[in-house]
């Protein structure tokens, strides 16, 4: 990062063409798999279409229909709350654990790698371990047990669901953040460790002046990803609680969208869920990056 | 990160909308629904017997031309067509060998058999469709029916069965019914199905010295025997009844029809699950979870099923379980449902074989379906037990005596009605079935009859979309 700021600003003209064509493959990618069918989805959105019978225009009767569908609006709410919730916990989280792994002890090795195998685990298999753990006769009912803490039913009580299935995706997606912290962490130069210490600052302050200032471009990247993959949450929901049971207590947006399009016959609805999902997350990553200015620190 | 601050405004918005992306195609396998038809156990003991598909005891077919309604008939030029259908592995192996045994009787004809799971299946199969590349021949489950051949993707097979001069009368009547388009073609034709009757545990009746249930019993004398066999006090638990209550077939449906009740009006335009008759049926089933403490709560995603696991002593359910019974060493019987207060009903779903409108060999996809009906592919699928088959000699002669109970689930027929059938099903049924699960069955927050009057006007609203 130093070394783009440090002596030059931009490429030469010369490297010009160069650049095209190493991001050529993706720009072209970009247009073609993702601009294109963006696109589509808006004009299919304004039809009642089946997929098998041909279109017919509707307006936007699609949009105003979804914001008085009661099962739209609880995805909404759903999806909503397991944002709102699981990243900023995910990413404290992961930043304690990042820190605590950052150190030179022996065997760090073995403990960092342990704490990665989430990453490399398959999204079924760790569904179905956490079922387990969560049945009414599991894990944790019977690690609770020992307290005297009577059974709950993890996953059918629709209070639980969804805050059931926000922990398990919170350890499923801590070893991501945890590999972009701890390189953030080892970037940090150990000449403003030492410089603070001649200071005279201690463990928790050389943390919070150093460490944490230097970190928040790690903080802040994570977070947009955290946030745009949270609200398009599908497999956890889609695995863990055979689709979106109890009731509509964890049907989420994509959910929503998936259902519409797939098992309703309802691909324009369906299209017009996914542009109003698009807008909320344009907006929220956008707000989000505006305020970077005030926290973010680029070395 | 660098990168991303110094670019102008407009490339940093084009930076979070192409990061915005959605609509991710998401994967990740799905447990199968329980209730998903007539899946076979994993655990199937008992494979099909060529043996027994030869058997000299099945006759051919009572139809008038028999030579033509005959399978091997096919006298067009060599194919291959494809067949889709739901299922696991063990399915796939089962029905490999009809369709092995097929291709002996249609040397000409190759059919090449794929299986998913139940809840990617019907997705797949949209995306085919739309594609125009559907399979030749896939299976139909009775209530989604009408979503396909109203939309037109199914090709009519009355002039082929005229043609042939089939006899539809070989076939269980309700079936026929279920695919029967209102404009009095067939656009598929039965291939099996599924009734509805009352498992009993025959250990756990012995060894509390309490007689076997029988068509005598009424909803009152089995929340009784349920009562007396239910010992939740201390060790493993033991209920008196099990059954599964996220889907309207595996019981609930019978318990509304017994009752009085129905779920739409005759010509399918009314919804009337809010009847005091229909809520009282759904009543039943809540009170033998939470008043007479019969049965455990239910859960979502289930806790397996209660009775295979030899932790109930009774179960209602479709005869789909059969084979999963038997494979889990319980020694069980069949009764009929108990009867309600408007007397004796059962649920019946019978899965078809439909072809593609746009299959560049009907013909052979024809063939394929008239075979399948006929006597001996139905014999192999009645060996199967994983459901019960669609030709009715074939059901009475060799189903029914299979096993114990097979009679009951075969006579079940004749107080039988057909599981709602009608074009929306699945976000109509999807609709009433979280309002159950979340206030009437996994919660008791609402009555019966409070929970249905809050949903039915929502579901008549999408009764007429």
């Amino acid at each position: 990062m130093t070394s783009v700021k440090g002596t030059r600003r931009g490429p030469r003209a010369s490297e010009g063409r160069w650049v095209l064509l190493f991001l050529g493959p993706t720009l072209i990618g970009l247009a073609v798999l993702s601009a294109g069918p963006i696109l589509a989805t808006l004009g299919v959105s304004l039809t009642r279409w089946d997929m098998l019978t041909p279109p017919q225009f509707v307006g936007i009767d699609n949009y105003a229909t979804l914001l008085g569908d009661d099962r739209f609006l609880t995805a909404l709410r759903n999806t909503t709350f397991y944002t709102v919730v699981s990243v900023p916990i995910g990413m404290l989280l992961a930043l304690a654990l990042a820190s605590a792994l950052n150190q030179q002890i022996r065997g760090i090795a073995w403990i960092r790698t342990a704490y990665f195998l989430p990453l490399v685990t398959s999204a079924t298999a760790i569904a179905l371990v956490w079922l387990w753990i969560y049945s009414p006769t599991g894990l944790l009912n019977n690690a609770l047990a020992i307290f005297g803490v009577s059974p709950k039913r993890w996953i059918a009580d629709p209070t639980l669901a969804m805050p059931s299935i926000i922990a398990m995706s919170i350890w499923q997606g801590l070893p991501a953040n945890v590999i972009i912290f701890l390189a953030g962490l080892q970037a940090i130069p150990s000449e403003y460790y030492d410089a603070a210490s001649v200071d005279g600052a201690g463990r928790w302050s050389r943390y919070r002046s150093v460490t944490l200032p230097l970190l928040t471009p790690s903080i802040f990247f994570t977070g947009v990803l955290a946030l745009i993959g949270a609200f398009q949450v599908f497999d956890q929901v889609y695995v863990m609680a055979n689709p979106g049971k109890p009731g509509s207590a964890t049907i989420t947006l994509v959910y929503f969208i998936y259902e519409a399009g797939f098992r309703n016959f309802k691909m324009g609805y369906a299209a017009g869920a996914s542009w109003i999902m698009f807008l909320i997350v344009a907006v929220a990553t956008l707000v989000y990056f505006r305020t970077q200015d005030r926290w973010v620190h680029y070395q | 990160m660098t990168t991303l601050r110094a670019t102008r405004p407009l490339l940093r918005v084009a930076a979070v909308m192409a990061m915005a992306v959605m609509v991710g195609a998401c994967g990740g396998a799905a447990p199968s629904p329980t209730t998903a038809p007539p899946a076979a156990s994993p655990s199937a003991t008992a494979a099909p017997s060529t043996a027994q598909a030869a058997s000299p005891s099945v006759p051919a077919s009572a139809s008038p031309s028999a030579s033509a309604a005959a399978c091997g008939t096919y006298a067009g030029p060599a194919v291959t067509i494809t067949y889709a259908m739901w299922g696991d592995t063990t399915e796939l192996a089962n029905q490999q060998k009809i369709v092995d045994a097929f291709h002996a009787m249609n040397p000409k004809i190759t059919v090449k058999v794929s299986v998913s799971d139940w809840d990617s299946y019907w997705p797949k199969l949209q995306t085919d469709l739309a594609g125009g590349n559907a399979p030749d021949v896939f299976l139909m489950d009775g209530p989604l029916y009408p979503d396909y051949q109203t939309r037109d993707q199914l090709l009519d097979l009355s002039p082929y069965i005229a043609k042939d001069g089939f006899d539809t009368g070989q076939l269980v009547d309700l079936a026929v019914q279920d695919f029967t388009a209102p404009d009095g073609h067939l656009y598929g034709l039965p291939r099996d199905l599924n009734t509805i009757a009352l498992f009993y545990n025959k250990t756990m009746f012995d060894a509390a010295g309490i007689a076997y249930p029988d068509a005598t019993w009424d909803w009152a004398k089995l929340a009784e025997v349920a009562k007396q066999l239910t010992k939740t006090a201390g060790g493993a638990p033991q209920w008196g009844f099990y059954t599964e209550t996220s889907d309207m077939e595996n019981y609930w449906s019978s318990l509304v029809w017994q009752a009085g009740g129905d779920i739409l009006s005759a010509d399918k335009k009314t919804v009337v699950i809010d009847t005091d008759q229909a809520a009282a049926g759904i009543q039943f089933l809540q009170d033998l979870v939470y008043k007479d403490k019969v049965m455990a709560q239910p859960v979502a995603g289930g806790v397996g099923d209660m009775f295979e696991n030899g932790q109930a002593a009774l179960e209602a359910d479709g005869s789909w379980l059969v084979p999963t019974h038997q494979a889990a060493g319980i020694d069980f019987g069949v009764a009929p449902l108990p009867k309600g207060p408007a007397g004796q009903a059962t649920s019946v779903n019978p899965s078809g074989v439909v072809a593609y409108k746009g299959s560049k060999a009907p013909d052979a996809a024809w063939e394929f379906i008239k075979c399948y009906t006929g006597p001996q592919m139905q014999a192999m699928i009645a060996s199967l037990k994983a459901s019960m088959p669609a030709n009715k000699e074939v059901l009475t002669n060799q189903y029914a005596t299979s096993f114990d109970g097979g009679k009951i689930f075969a006579e079940a027929l004749t107080y039988a009605h057909i599981k709602p059938s009608f074009k929306g099903y699945d976000e109509f049924a999807t609709t009433l079935q979280d309002e159950l699960d979340s206030k009437v069955f996994n919660d008791n927050v609402l009555t019966a009859k409070a929970a249905l009057d809050q949903v039915t006007p929502k579901l008549q609203k999408l009764l007429g979309q």
